[in-house]
């Protein structure tokens, strides 16, 4: 039962476009997984080690623009030296999103040893700002704020079958699922992992850590380059999916997104941001017909506030707590729940 | 607690069902609109949709057409581009409209055109002016607003008069602002005008005077301007405060002096608009008639009168919509398609038909309007015939 | 020399930045100083400071043409109602939250920050507000040099208000109580410090010198829902620049900043006019973490 868990939610999400019969929802399900996957990411620094990473939007817009503009190709003079890049196929763009993503959580992560605190939240904000901007000037490569237009769809080819293209939403839910599977092994893997036990460690008491042989540095820059790749796979995933891509992506607003679904479902936990992530993403599918998208962030924020005061470690948390509370030490065992503890807090 | 939450998200998705169900009311026939309601450029966004609801309630006033009323789903774009596409996006797959009008800025045109051509839906296009919308290839286009090459060609006989030696461009950085230098630049040429430095802004830049310092040692006698009326109101106060003393011109149409005499006060004295409707003298205009009734009714549902010159454009859109309706004898999308090209009417702006432009095979239709330069002298708007 | 159509030397153009920029760094100081006290004293990332600039420059627009209120009257008021809604926030959302650490009160702030830049936009909605100023719209011209007569007021002003702060920090008990508070929270509570209340005066009076940049500026340029989002990033360039808690370092770190954006944006690329900031921190931060004017801190 413990083990087949997984299996049957990655069944029961597989099934969703069989009898989901409305393709605007499927639509907003896709967006709301790509930005899910995107909060698992951002869980990793913020839940993990504890470094609240207010740039990581950055990452998702820089493979989301490293993407689109493998695949579509460009024409950049740089200080008079020329660099003419012909379009490559989609999943080499995205691949090349994902390393160009890593590569910046390289360098946050080594400067995240070097600032701490308040310091490292302001310097992230200024990175995905000035990401934000370039994107916004350097028209020649970004087409600044023409927006990139016509992204290519992603093409799957199978051996002897030839090379298809994911035109419709149903085949783009599929790859969505697929990378948010993907995603959340490799963080499943890593915090529970003796490096993740190593970064909770970190979290809880950086001297004592420190003290007993933890390269401090070492865990900080892997987590913020695993954390930033998967950000680029989200950010990839949307340039494919909406096909259109412009400097705005970097807006502060969408790492506060990413903040309030990590932070409502509960930072530290494996299934927190996929809790946050659903609800911040279906939520205003209901909330459309009662409240204006202005009124809708309102009660964004109020939430936010409340769940700080009242339910400080989030959901899931504490739906943990309240069901152990009711169901006793045999439900435990039953719901599979001491795994997640393992990874999330047992270390604490 | 797994289980619990499947069970949950099985009731969200059909609550959700329910939720994104048939929301319009049956009977009435729809139309999108998309416009920049908020952000940058939200107060022509606004002024268009107030035009369009005008349109739309006379329309139902007189019974509707094909006997169903009309229903106006408006969507706000934003002022950006991805948010034109999520707007299009939506009205096309959950709305069904079988035909949209939008989306303003060229920027966010051009970036809904894709999904015009994925869902197979028309689109009139009321405001923007790049000459890239038309000659794309993508036959779901048709635009009643001038392009930016005819409002330049309309120009060109003024240069003369107007005394145009050396000209200096500050445009924002966009399709509509790059497309109207380029087009204004080449005209001049054409008219043996120098041209001076061509400097840019971002649509949202507020401090303008950097751009405005580098302007200043240009020995040019003129500057022509292209953005929307928010951001040209600080231009116009900026210039002032720097003392900057030249013959401005504003092209597009999207700059409605009236607000630019309210808010930059005599800083705006002395400035041209090349615009595409002239409420101080509606009796100028083609359609007399209307062109009064419109302003009145404005009036009477207490809009800002400044909004007029942009306002039209929504007007004017609706009802050529309706009558693409009224010609194709259904709501649907090719039906509405072949229509348009049959479709003549005489609006705001003058008459429009559209005529074939683009690729041949999968043309876009423009149709031809006319263009009116005003002056603002001593806090008054006048008619430059 | 400088008639209708000549053209102007380069050094006329460079007077020209020179000046805008004096013009702008008073504002930006402004709103430098109040961040950087909250910052230094509650050890508070605030990033509900945009917002009150915001609200200052909508309430002088709401006081003046909805109200019809004297432009110098509103002035104040906006700044005096920035005041109260700073003393509001500080009681309500971030007292019960004492001794929590510096990332759960910042989620606190950034909750509060998109509820009021939200309700700003639902009030106001999405349009930029215009605010006419008493002022003559005729420029000041001196040689070479034209500046509007409203940015020489909004520059007073500003100049007033940094003065009158760096003196009630100074100058005053208050002052002295927070002086006592920023170097130790704990001695300082031992001393008979009113440790709370030195908290909410702090938040009030920043918010009140946000508010009050906003207003400044937003008779100058526009007010927008969103002229906070920018204006936040901004002071906290400005705050890193000048190290913590430092009211010199912030008001020197907000000519520094005007200056490189305007001498930036006038002879390197305007369109990276913003980006200058940023990339100012971020050079600072990798070398000198603790802010340029910073003396040693104290974490507290």
């Amino acid at each position: 039962m413990r083990r087949s868990l997984p299996f049957l939610w990655i069944a029961f999400l597989a099934s969703v476009p069989l009898w989901l019969g409305d393709p605007y929802f499927l639509h907003v399900l896709i967006t709301t997984g790509i930005f899910t996957i995107a909060a698992m990411s951002l869980n990793l620094l913020l839940g993990y080690t504890g470094q609240l990473s207010l740039g990581h939007v950055a990452f998702f817009g820089i493979g989301a623009y490293t993407s689109a503009l493998t695949s579509l190709g460009f024409d950049v003079n740089i200080f008079g030296l020329r660099i003419v890049h012909e379009p490559w196929p989609v999943v080499i763009g995205f691949v090349m999103g994902i390393v160009v993503a890593g590569l910046c959580g390289y360098a946050i992560g080594k400067l995240s040893f070097k600032v701490r605190g308040a310091y490292f939240v302001i310097v992230t904000i200024s990175f995905a700002e000035v990401t934000r901007l370039v994107a916004l000037n350097w028209v020649e490569l970004t087409q600044g704020p023409l927006a990139l237009n016509n992204i290519p769809p992603f093409t799957v080819s199978f051996p002897g079958l030839g090379e298809h293209t994911l035109w419709g939403k149903v085949p783009n839910y599929y790859v969505m699922l697929v990378v948010a599977v993907l995603a959340y092994a490799v963080i499943a893997r890593l915090v529970r992992s003796r490096i993740g036990r190593a970064m909770i460690a970190l979290r809880e008491n950086e001297p004592l850590a420190t003290s007993v042989g933890i390269d401090v540095t070492r865990f900080l820059v892997l987590a913020a380059v695993v954390s930033a790749g998967i950000a680029g796979a989200a950010g990839g995933l949307y340039a494919h999916f909406v096909r259109i891509i412009d400097p705005d992506i970097f807006l502060f607003i969408y790492t506060v997104t990413m903040v309030i679904m990590v932070v409502t479902g509960g930072k530290g936990t494996l299934a927190g941001p996929i809790v946050g992530g659903l609800i911040f993403g279906i939520l205003p599918v209901f909330l459309r017909a009662y409240a204006s998208p202005v009124a809708q962030w309102i009660i964004y924020g109020v939430l936010m506030i409340l769940i700080v005061f009242f339910l400080p470690r989030g959901i899931v948390p504490a739906v943990r707590a309240w069901w152990e509370n009711r169901m006793g030490a045999a439900a435990v065992e039953r719901t599979g729940a001491p795994i997640e503890r393992a990874g999330a807090d047992a270390h604490s | 607690m797994r289980l619990t939450w499947m069970r949950t998200a099985v009731a969200a998705a059909g609550l959700a069902l329910i939720a994104a169900g048939p929301a319009g009311y049956a009977q009435t026939i729809k139309i999108g609109v998309n416009e920049p309601l908020t952000g940058a450029v939200a107060a022509s966004g606004n002024f268009v949709v107030n035009g369009a609801k005008i349109a739309a309630d006379e329309i139902n006033a007189k019974g509707g057409i094909l006997g169903s009323k009309i229903e106006l789903v408006i969507e706000d774009n934003k002022s950006n581009p991805t948010e034109a596409v999520a707007a299009a996006e939506k009205l096309i797959v959950r709305d069904k409209v079988p035909v949209m009008m939008g989306a303003w800025s060229s920027t966010y045109t051009l970036a809904v055109m894709p999904k015009l051509m994925e869902y197979k839906v028309p689109m009139l296009v009321e405001t923007s002016s790049s000459d890239k919308i038309t000659v794309s290839g993508n036959p779901y286009v048709f635009r009643i607003a001038p392009t930016s090459g005819m409002e330049a060609t309309a120009f060109a006989d003024r240069v003369g008069t107007m005394k145009i030696r050396k000209a200096d461009f500050l445009v924002v950085n966009n399709d509509w602002g790059k497309g109207s230098a380029d087009v204004f630049g080449k005209m001049l040429k054409d008219k043996g005008v120098a041209i001076g430095v061509i400097e840019t802004m971002d649509a949202s830049a507020q401090d303008l005077n950097a751009q405005l310092a580098k302007i200043r040692s240009s020995d040019a006698d003129t500057l022509f301007v292209t953005t929307a009326v928010e951001q040209l109101t600080l231009v116009l106060k900026q210039v002032q405060a720097l003392g900057l003393k030249r013959q401005i011109i504003t092209t597009g149409g999207s700059q409605s002096p009236d607000q630019l005499i309210e808010q930059a006060g005599a800083a705006a004295n002395g400035s041209y608009h090349l615009l595409f409707f002239p409420p101080w003298a509606p009796e100028a205009t083609p359609n007399a008639a209307a062109a009064k009734s419109f302003v009145a009714e404005w009036r009477k549902r207490g809009y800002t009168f400044a909004g007029l010159t942009e306002g039209f454009r929504g007007y004017d859109g609706i009802h050529t919509i309706a009558a693409a309706i009224t010609k194709a004898g259904k709501a649907e999308p090719e039906a509405i398609r072949a229509a348009l090209w049959e479709t003549q009417l005489t609006g705001l702006n003058g008459k429009i038909a559209f005529n074939k432009v683009g690729p041949s095979g999968k043309e876009s239709g423009q149709s031809t309007a006319a263009v009116y330069v005003v002056k603002i002298d001593s806090g008054k708007v006048t008619l430059v015939r | 020399m400088h008639g209708p159509f000549s053209a102007s030397t380069e050094l006329d153009q460079l007077l020209q930045h020179i000046v805008n920029a004096l013009m702008l760094g008073g504002t930006y100081a402004l709103l430098g100083i109040g961040l950087t006290l909250i910052f230094g004293i509650m050890r508070v990332v605030n990033f509900t400071h945009g917002e009150l600039y915001a609200f200052g420059g909508y309430m002088i627009f709401f006081l003046t043409s909805a109200v019809g209120v004297n432009f110098y009257v509103a002035l104040v008021a906006a700044m005096a109602l920035g005041v109260v809604l700073g003393a509001l926030i500080e009681l309500v959302l971030l007292r019960p939250m004492r001794g929590a650490d510096i990332d759960t009160t910042m989620l606190i702030m950034i909750g509060c920050w998109i509820v009021l830049q939200n309700t700003e936009q639902m009030m106001w909605g999405g349009v930029a507000k215009s605010i006419v100023s008493p002022l003559t719209t005729e420029p000041l011209t001196i040689g070479p040099v034209s500046v509007a007569w409203l940015r020489v007021f909004v520059f007073g002003i500003a100049a007033l208000l940094i003065v009158g702060t760096y003196a009630l920090i100074h100058r005053t008990k208050l002052g002295k109580a927070m002086r006592a508070t920023f170097q130790d929270r704990d001695t300082a509570a031992l001393m008979g410090v009113n440790v709370n209340a030195i908290n909410t005066a702090t938040f009030a009076i920043g918010s009140g010198l946000a508010a009050a940049a906003g207003a400044l500026l937003g008779a100058v340029f526009v007010v927008t829902p969103t002229m906070g989002d920018l204006a936040a990033l901004k002071a906290f360039a400005i705050v890193i620049l000048g190290g913590l808690g430092s009211i010199k370092g912030a008001t020197i770190g907000g000519f520094i900043l005007a200056f490189v954006e305007e001498l930036g944006a006038g002879y390197i690329s305007s369109g990276y006019r913003d980006a200058m900031g940023f990339l100012l921190i971020i050079v600072v931060l990798l070398f000198k973490p603790t802010g340029l004017f910073a003396r040693a801190e104290r974490i507290g």
